[in-house]
C-alpha cells in the first residue's frame, strides 16, 4: 500500500519536459479562453479540443487535456467574477461574493484570490491523490462483474439524484443515454440492433459525437437564442491585482480547510464541483465571524468555493483514474477521450501504464502553478479575450465541432448524428433536463451491458447478483440510496419549513 | 392547460414503445443464449416506458404551473436564426465531401459569421473566416496528417 514514489518522480520528470511544459501551457491557455465564454464550462472545452490531441502520444495527450480542463475551470471563475456568468455549475459559488468585489472595484483582487484559492484547493487535492490512488486502485482490482455492474449503477443513480432539475428528468436523460449503447452490432452474439441497415450504425454511435453534439453544437445553439441579453459590460480597469492583507487573513484559513471538503466531496459520485463549491460557500459563511458581509463581496466567500471546487476537480479524477468510473458530465468527457486515445482507466492503469498515470497527476500540479503564473500575469489580456464578442467564438465552436466529428470516423452520417444530437441538447437544455446522466451512461453504457452479461452468466438472477458479495450489497444498497435520501431530505427540510411558518 | 408540455415526455413515450418493439424482433442469437442480445435492451426499453409514463404524470400534476420552458423562442428573430444555423449544418454535411474542407468551411464559417455576427462587422467576419479556415486546415491535414477531402 501507498505511494510508488520511484513512478511518481519519473512521472515528474516526465511532466516536466519541455515539450510536455509547452502542451500544459497551450491547454490551460486553450481552457481558459472557451471556460471564460458565458456559458460554455470545461465539458465544451473538453469535448470541442479533443480533435487537437489526435497523433499525440496517449501521455502528452492526457496532460493537454488535463490542462483544459484545469484553464477552463479557471476561466469558468473569470467570467463568474467579471460578468456574473458561471461557466458551469461549479462555478457559480464565484459569483455570490467574486461579482459583489467587481462592482465595488475589486475585480482585480478578486480574481487573485480565486486563483490563489484554486492553488490551494489543487494542491491540497493533489497531495490526497498521490496517497489515495494506489490503495483505491488496488481496492478495485478485487471488483468481479457483479460488483462492477452495481458500481456503474449506483454512480448513474448517484449523478440523476444530485443534478439539478427533477428526478424523473435526471433517469430519462440516464436511460436514453444506456439505449444509445445498444445501438450496433452486439459484440458478443453478432446480432445487429437498431442499425435500419445503415453500415456506419453497425458500429454503434461513437460517444464523443453524442458529446460534441450535446456540449458543443445544443449549448452554442441554446447560447445563440440568448444573445441578446448580454448586457454585462466587462471594464477595462480591474483596479489593483494585490490583495490587501486583510483579505489574506481572512482567507486563507477559509482556502486551506475546504480543500479536504472539497477534495472528498469530488472523490464521490455525482457530487463534482458544484456540490463541493457550495458546501464550503455555506459553511464558511456559517463559520465567519462577518457572515453578514457574505453575498456583498467578501473575499472568504470568494476563496472558499475557489479552493473547494478545484479540490474537487482533482478529487474526480480518482474514480476515474482507479476504476474507470466518471463522476460527473466533464469527467466523463475525459474519459471518452481517454478511450479513444487507447487508454482504459481502472484498476489496471496503475499496475500496467504507472508512468501514464502518475506523470498525468505530476502534470495536473504543474499545470495548476503555471495556471496561477499565467492567470496573474495575463490578466490583462485575458481580459481582452473576454471582450471578443461571443457572435464571433460561437461559429468558430461550431465548426470545431463539425472538423472534430469528421476526424472520429471520416463519415459525413456522424454530422447529423452530431447536429441530432444538438438538437436534442438544446431542447434538454431548455425544458431542464440534466444531460450529465445521459453523457455519462452513454460512456459507460456498453460496459455496463457487459457486465450485466458477464455476471447474468455467473449468478442466477439479480438477488443472487446483488448479493454475490459485501462490496455488490454495498453498492446495491448505495444506490437505493442515492434514489430516495435526496428525497426524503426535501421532505423533511419542507416539514420543517412548514413548522417554522 | 398547456398541450406543448406534453410534447417532449410524449415524444419519449413513443421512442419507447417503438425501441421495445424493435427489440421484440430483435434476430435470435446463433450461439449460446438465444435471446442474450435482447435481455439488457427490454430492461432498458421498459425503464424508459415507466419513466416516461411518470414524466407524463409529472406534467399533468403541474398542469396549474405556467410552462415557460419554451418562451425562449419567444424572441422571433433569433429563433429563425438558430434554424437558420442548423440549415446551414445541414448544407456544410451536403458539401464537406463534394467541394472540400477549405471552401466549404470558409463558405460555412463566413455564413454564419455573417448571421450572428451581423453585416455590418463584415470585414472582421472574412478575415476571422480565411484566418481560421487556413489555420484550422493546416492544423489538421499538415500537422496533426488528418485526412480531409
Amino acid at each position: 500500500m501507498g505511494v510508488d514514489w520511484n513512478s511518481f518522480l519519473e512521472g515528474f520528470t516526465t511532466a516536466m519536459s519541455f515539450q510536455n511544459l509547452i502542451f500544459i501551457i497551450i491547454g490551460g491557455l486553450l481552457g481558459t479562453v472557451v471556460g471564460m465564454l458565458p456559458g460554455l464550462g470545461p465539458a465544451t472545452a473538453v469535448a470541442v479540443l479533443i480533435p487537437i490531441t489526435f497523433g499525440m502520444d496517449s501521455t502528452s495527450a492526457l496532460i493537454l487535456l488535463g490542462a483544459i480542463y484545469y484553464g477552463a475551470m479557471y476561466g469558468g471563475s473569470r467570467s463568474s467574477i467579471l460578468i456574473n456568468t458561471p461557466g458551469d455549475g461549479s462555478a457559480i459559488a464565484a459569483t455570490f461574493d467574486g461579482y459583489p468585489m467587481t462592482r465595488k472595484g475589486q475585480a482585480g483582487q478578486a480574481l487573485t484570490l480565486s486563483t490563489l484559492a484554486s492553488l490551494v484547493g489543487g494542491f491540497v487535492a493533489i497531495i490526497g491523490f498521490v496517497f489515495l490512488a494506489k490503495p483505491l486502485a488496488s481496492f478495485a482490482l478485487q471488483f468481479g462483474p457483479a460488483e462492477y455492474f452495481f458500481l456503474l449503477v449506483f454512480t448513474l443513480s448517484a449523478v440523476v439524484s444530485l443534478s439539478k432539475g427533477n428526478m424523473i428528468k435526471g433517469f430519462v436523460s440516464m436511460v436514453l443515454g444506456l439505449l444509445i449503447t445498444t445501438i450496433g452490432v452486439d459484440s458478443q452474439s453478432g446480432v445487429y440492433r437498431y442499425t435500419f441497415d445503415i453500415p456506419h450504425l453497425s458500429e454503434g454511435i461513437d460517444f464523443l459525437v453524442v458529446i460534441i453534439g450535446i456540449y458543443a453544437v445544443g449549448e452554442v445553439l441554446y447560447n445563440i437564442l440568448l444573445i441578446n441579453n448580454e448586457d454585462q459590460r466587462i471594464k477595462d480597469d480591474v483596479g489593483r491585482s494585490w490583495i490587501t492583507k486583510e483579505q489574506w487573513t481572512r482567507s486563507f484559513w477559509p482556502m486551506v480547510r475546504q480543500a479536504p471538503v472539497g477534495f472528498l466531496v469530488g472523490i464521490l459520485p455525482g457530487a463534482g464541483g458544484s456540490i463541493a463549491s457550495m458546501i464550503s460557500y455555506s459553511t464558511e459563511q456559517q463559520l465567519s465571524k462577518k457572515s453578514d458581509e457574505f453575498g456583498k463581496g467578501a473575499p472568504e466567500g470568494v476563496a472558499a468555493p475557489e479552493s473547494s471546487n478545484n479540490a474537487a476537480a482533482v478529487g474526480a479524477f480518482i474514480p476515474l483514474l482507479t476504476m474507470g468510473i466518471p463522476g460527473s458530465g466533464t469527467t466523463a468527457v475525459i474519459l471518452g477521450a481517454l478511450i479513444m486515445l487507447g487508454l482504459q482507466p481502472g484498476p489496471m492503469l496503475f499496475q500496467d501504464q504507472p508512468d501514464v498515470a502518475w506523470t498525468f497527476i505530476n502534470s495536473l500540479f504543474i499545470g495548476n502553478i503555471v495556471l496561477v503564473i499565467m492567470n496573474i500575469l495575463l490578466i490583462g489580456f485575458l481580459i481582452k479575450i473576454l471582450k471578443t464578442p461571443p457572435h464571433v467564438l460561437y461559429p468558430i465552436i461550431l465548426v470545431l465541432a463539425f472538423i472534430g466529428t469528421y476526424t472520429l470516423g471520416y463519415s459525413i452520417i456522424d454530422f447529423f448524428i452530431l447536429v441530432i444530437f444538438g438538437i436534442i441538447g438544446l431542447f434538454m437544455k431548455i425544458l431542464n433536463i440534466p444531460t450529465a446522466p445521459l453523457i455519462l451512461a452513454v460512456i459507460i453504457g456498453h460496459q455496463m451491458e457487459q457486465n450485466y452479461r458477464m455476471a447474468s452468466v455467473s449468478y442466477d438472477g439479480l438477488w443472487a447478483m446483488i448479493t454475490a458479495s459485501p462490496i455488490a450489497i454495498l453498492f446495491a444498497v448505495l444506490t437505493v440510496a442515492s434514489i430516495f435520501l435526496p428525497a426524503l431530505f426535501n421532505r423533511l427540510s419542507r416539514v420543517k419549513v412548514d413548522n417554522k411558518g | 392547460m398547456e398541450i406543448i408540455r406534453f410534447i417532449v415526455p410524449s415524444i419519449i413515450l413513443l421512442i419507447s414503445v417503438i425501441y421495445l418493439i424493435l427489440t421484440f424482433n430483435l434476430p435470435e442469437s446463433k450461439v449460446g443464449n438465444p435471446t442474450a442480445a435482447m435481455n439488457y435492451p427490454l430492461l432498458i426499453g421498459f425503464s424508459l416506458l415507466g419513466l416516461s409514463i411518470l414524466y407524463i404524470l409529472s406534467e399533468i400534476k403541474d398542469r396549474k404551473k405556467i410552462f415557460e420552458a419554451y418562451k425562449i423562442f419567444s424572441d422571433r428573430e433569433l429563433t429563425i436564426k438558430v434554424i437558420i444555423v442548423l440549415v446551414l449544418c445541414l448544407g456544410y454535411t451536403f458539401i464537406f465531401e463534394r467541394i472540400g474542407f477549405l471552401i466549404s468551411t470558409i463558405l460555412f464559417l463566413g455564413a454564419l459569421l455573417f448571421l450572428i455576427n451581423g453585416r455590418r462587422k463584415w470585414l472582421m467576419n472574412i478575415i476571422v473566416t480565411i484566418l481560421f479556415s487556413f489555420i484550422s486546415w493546416y492544423t489538421f491535414a499538415e500537422l496533426l496528417s488528418v485526412s480531409l477531402p
